[in-house]
Parts: C-alpha cells; sequence; structure tokens
C-alpha cells in the first residue's frame, strides 16, 4: 500500500546552473526502509527537503497518504514526519535539559497548556530512556550541551519515536560519529524501525552501509534516479555495479 | 547607607524593566531596542490620561496594554517585513517617538497635581507610591515565577534556542513571538509609568538608553551568579536573582560615582565601560565553550 508518492518532480534554485533534482517519479510503500544514495551534491538532502516540506517543488507534487504535501497543516505533517540530520541541532534544544526536550517533542501531540511539570513525567521518561541509553535517565535535569555525542544521539532516536512517526527521515545522521559508533547506531536504528515497523529513509553515500541495510535502494546522481532495485533484486547487488551504474 | 537605600528603591522600580529586558534578551534571544520607545509610552499614556481625568487604575493598566501594543508591533515588523529584531527594535523606536509625542501632545507632562498610584491603596503620599511599586514588582515575579515554570514557559524557552525546531514540531511559532515581545514591553511600559509617577513628570526624552541598562543590568547579575549555574540549568532564583543583583549594583554603582563627584554627564560613558568590560566576558566564555 502507498504511503508516499513523488510525481515527475523537479527542483530548480535561483541562480543555479542545472536543476537539482528532476524527472523523479517514487513512491514509497509501507513498512519500507529505503537507502538513498548518492554522492555529494546528487541532491538526497534536497529529496529529504521535499518530502518534509522543507522545499517546495519547482514543478510536480507529492502525495503523502492521498493528500498533496502541501495542503496538510504543519501541525499534522509534524506528527506524520520526522526528519534527524546530522546536525543535532536541528533536532534538539541545546540549551535546555534531556527532560525539558522530552516534554517538548511531547508537544507534537499535545496542545500547550499553563500546565507544571509533574513528578510521574519525569520518571515516565526516565523509564523510556532507559531503552536507549543507559546514562540518560541518570541525565533528565542536565543540559543537552553537557552530553556526549553518543548521548545526543540516543535522545534524538528516542524523541523520534517516543510517537513514532508515519515516516523518518535520517539525512545521514550518523556522518558526525565515528565508523564503528555510527555502524553499531544504524544497525540498531533498523532493528528499533523493524520492530515498530516504521517507514524510513536513510540517506548515505557509504556503498556499504547502502547494500547491507534497507529493503529498497534508491540511487541518485546529478539530481537524477540511476538505480532502483527492491527487495531480492537489492541484495544481489554488488559494490561494484552500484558504483558502475550510478558513475559514483 | 543613604546612598544604599536610594540605589535599593531605585532598583525596585526598575527591576520590571530589568524583567521586560530578561523576557527579550535572554528567553528570546532577541535585541530589543524597542524598550527605549515603549518606556516613554507607558508614561505619556499614564500622564495624559491622569490628566484627563482617567481613573489611576485604568491610566496605569492602560500604559502597560499600549506597551504590549507596541510589543506586538515590533513583532510584525520582525514577520511581515522579514526584518531582525534588532533593526525592528531600531525602526519601531524611531516610530514611537512620534507615536508618545502625539499621545502627549506636549514634550512633557506634570503628575504634580494629579491623584497619584498610592491612592490606589489609599495614601496618596510618596510613601503610598512606593509601596504599590513594591506591590507591583512582587505581583510581576510570582506572575512570571508561575508563567516560566509552566509548559508555555519552556516553549517560550524553546523558542529562543531553536526557532525552526519548534516550528517542525508542529508550533506557529509567530504565537510565541508575539507573546514574548507584547509581555516584555508591557513591563517596561509599567516601568515608565512607575517612574512617570515617582519623578513627578512624564517627558519624550526620559527613555533615552534605557535598552542598554536593562541588557547592562541582566547581563551584570548573570556573570556575577555565573559560578551557581549547574550545566546552564534553567533555576528560577538564578534566573531572577541575577536581575535583582544586576539592577541593584548598576544603581549602587550610579549612586557611588555620584557620591564620588563623577560628573552626570560622564555617568553613561563610565557604564558603558563597565558594560563591555562584563559583556566581554560573556563573549569570552562562549568562545571556549564551543571551541
Amino acid at each position: 500500500m502507498k504511503m508516499c508518492v513523488i510525481d515527475n518532480i523537479e527542483l530548480i534554485f535561483p541562480m543555479a546552473d542545472r536543476p537539482i533534482l528532476r524527472n523523479i517519479n517514487y513512491s514509497i510503500e509501507y513498512g519500507d526502509r529505503i537507502i538513498l544514495l548518492g554522492g555529494n551534491g546528487s541532491g538526497k538532502s534536497s529529496l529529504l527537503k521535499l518530502l518534509n516540506r522543507t522545499y517546495q517543488p519547482t514543478t510536480g507534487k507529492i502525495y503523502l497518504e492521498n493528500k498533496e504535501l502541501r495542503t496538510i497543516p504543519l501541525h499534522v505533517l509534524s506528527q506524520k514526519i520526522v526528519t534527524v540530520t546530522q546536525d543535532l541541532r536541528d533536532s534538539l534544544f541545546f540549551s535546555l535539559t534531556v527532560l525539558e526536550n522530552c516534554l517538548l517533542w511531547e508537544t507534537r501531540f499535545q496542545k500547550i497548556s499553563f500546565q507544571i511539570q509533574k513528578h510521574q513525567e519525569k520518571v515516565f521518561f526516565q523509564d523510556y530512556l532507559a531503552g536507549f541509553h543507559g546514562q540518560l535517565p541518570k541525565k533528565m535535569d542536565v543540559c543537552v550541551a553537557a552530553l556526549s555525542g553518543g548521548e545526543r544521539q540516543s535522545l534524538v532516536l528516542a524523541l523520534c519515536l517516543l510517537h513514532p512517526p508515519e515516516l523518518l527521515l535520517l539525512d545521514e545522521h550518523t556522518s558526525a560519529l565515528d565508523p564503528k559508533i555510527a555502524a553499531n547506531l544504524i544497525k540498531y536504528t533498523e532493528r528499533l524501525l523493524e520492530e515498530k515497523n516504521i517507514t524510513c529513509v536513510l540517506t548515505t553515500h557509504n556503498l556499504e552501509i547502502a547494500l547491507k541495510y534497507g529493503n529498497r535502494l534508491l540511487a541518485l546522481a546529478e539530481g537524477q534516479i540511476r538505480l532502483q532495485a527492491d527487495g531480492p533484486e537489492k541484495s544481489f547487488l554488488t559494490q561494484e555495479e552500484v558504483l558502475e551504474r550510478c558513475y559514483l | 547607607m543613604d546612598i544604599i537605600l536610594t540605589a535599593l528603591s531605585q532598583s525596585m522600580l526598575f527591576l520590571p524593566l530589568a524583567l521586560g529586558i530578561y523576557i527579550s534578551y535572554v528567553i528570546l534571544q532577541a535585541t530589543d531596542l524597542t524598550v527605549d520607545g515603549s518606556f516613554v509610552l507607558g508614561a505619556a499614556i499614564f500622564a495624559r490620561l491622569l490628566t484627563a481625568n482617567v481613573p489611576v487604575y485604568w491610566a496605569f493598566l492602560a500604559a502597560g496594554l499600549g506597551g504590549a501594543l507596541a510589543g506586538i508591533g515590533v513583532s510584525l515588523i520582525q514577520y511581515k517585513g522579514r526584518i531582525n529584531s534588532l533593526l525592528a527594535g531600531i525602526l519601531a523606536l524611531f516610530m514611537l517617538y512620534s507615536i508618545n509625542f502625539d499621545v502627549m501632545g506636549r514634550p512633557n507632562i506634570s503628575l504634580f497635581n494629579s491623584p497619584s498610584l498610592g491612592s490606589f491603596l489609599g495614601m496618596n503620599d510618596m510613601n503610598g507610591n512606593w509601596i504599590f511599586v513594591g506591590v507591583v514588582v512582587l505581583l510581576i515575579l510570582i506572575i512570571l515565577s508561575l508563567l516560566l515554570t509552566t509548559r508555555f514557559g519552556l516553549v517560550l524557552r524553546a523558542f529562543g534556542d531553536q526557532q525552526q525546531l519548534l516550528k517542525r514540531l508542529g508550533h506557529q511559532i509567530e504565537w510565541y513571538r508575539f507573546f514574548g515581545f507584547a509581555l516584555s514591553n508591557f513591563l517596561v511600559a509599567w516601568c515608565g509609568a512607575m517612574t512617570a509617577e515617582i519623578n513627578g513628570y512624564a517627558d519624550l526624552g526620559m527613555g533615552f538608553g534605557m535598552a542598554l541598562t536593562g541588557i547592562g543590568t541582566v547581563v551584570i547579575g548573570r556573570q556575577i551568579l555565573k559560578p551557581f549555574y549547574k550545566q546552564h540549568h534553567f533555576h528560577l532564583l538564578l534566573e531572577f536573582g541575577g536581575c535583582i543583583i544586576g539592577v541593584c549594583l548598576y544603581f549602587i554603582a550610579i549612586n557611588e560615582f555620584l557620591a564620588w563627584g563623577v560628573n552626570p554627564v560622564n555617568l553613561k560613558l563610565l557604564l558603558g565601560l563597565i558594560l563591555i568590560f562584563f559583556l566581554s566576558l560573556t563573549t569570552k566564555k562562549k568562545q571556549g565553550f564551543s571551541a
């Protein structure tokens, strides 16, 4: 069943010498874990920014659950789509504490009130965060700025999955980490997404990750789709074949 | 001792100004120069209404609402004109000069023959005025404490930290901007009205340097309490304590300088130098943090 349809998208920035994206036709189904592969400037991040409505397409349309994306109210969209980028400042309030970040992410589904913070809320989030990182429950009143990189990454993931979105967009979210931690995090993310059956698009320029994880592969080069491989077809792809077909 | 008492009473009078600046400068992380104009606007509305025989409580309330309107105005300049907060504040200040003159109808209004704020408490003298100021300041502190500990207060603080993330979480961030600037200028306008009452007149030039005075008091207080901040954790006592200590030190410094025989004309120069010292401390700490 189709969740999102990208219909003949073109994205052109003023002053740019060539389109950032062109002739993009693709559909995302419920439960898909799509790896979006491409080199620098291939258009991966721009495609995600079209999906979360940061950018508007120059031509073409995007549909989410049969509704045109631009017609969906912002607060509804925030419940359906969550984006995590490599810059964690895009996902966390650095001057606020871990608990305050949890309470703010909770507002995606709550009306803002003049309610005062309750002790039960702290206990709830402590229990919840314990499943993601052993240290986070002890640091509920510590500012995010004082957390380690790993703790921040775990917190972002925990916040995204607090109320699982229908579509999770991960834009090279591990690129700031060292390879070993990055590999572990991707493995952990993949397991969580599978458990909770969350549809996800993960961008990377790492061929190994692209072939190892996810059930669909979409490769971009120079703003165009160069390769699509789903299910079994993806599992037979080799690094050489992808390199050759994508001119990476 | 007299100097300390004078400084403390002046500090109490100017605490709403420091708290107003605290809302815009620390909570919303915006430099709002509108304050120079909204301070006078509060005084102007209050004085004009009092001289028109409007009851003192209505005049005082209208002064605050006038300031809130100025705050909404400067937010609209930022939002609709896509102009940054500093420039929007300068523009609003520029326009408020004319508005203030229109409200007053002349460059200054004397309040010596008008009913005083103290009459609200049944005391039509200077002591009554000071008690009224004390009660208002206490009420402001209580209401702000309650507001900032609610979920709404948390969202206001988040607005200052990361507006775009707040927007992605589905919030209409412009409402928070409107509210924050309105609240800030409301407090500043009340400070203007109370200053006019205590001084006995409202004057078109009485707001000069108020934004810098407010920022100075907030920065000085926060720098002094810096060792008590634990990993930048928000704590109401420290936040308000910083404003109170900052405003007290500021006025103690002014009164000490005057007692040492410093020419009042040179006061702003000296205070400016002190402010540069404290602001540079903040910048150095920030550079060290990010490195």
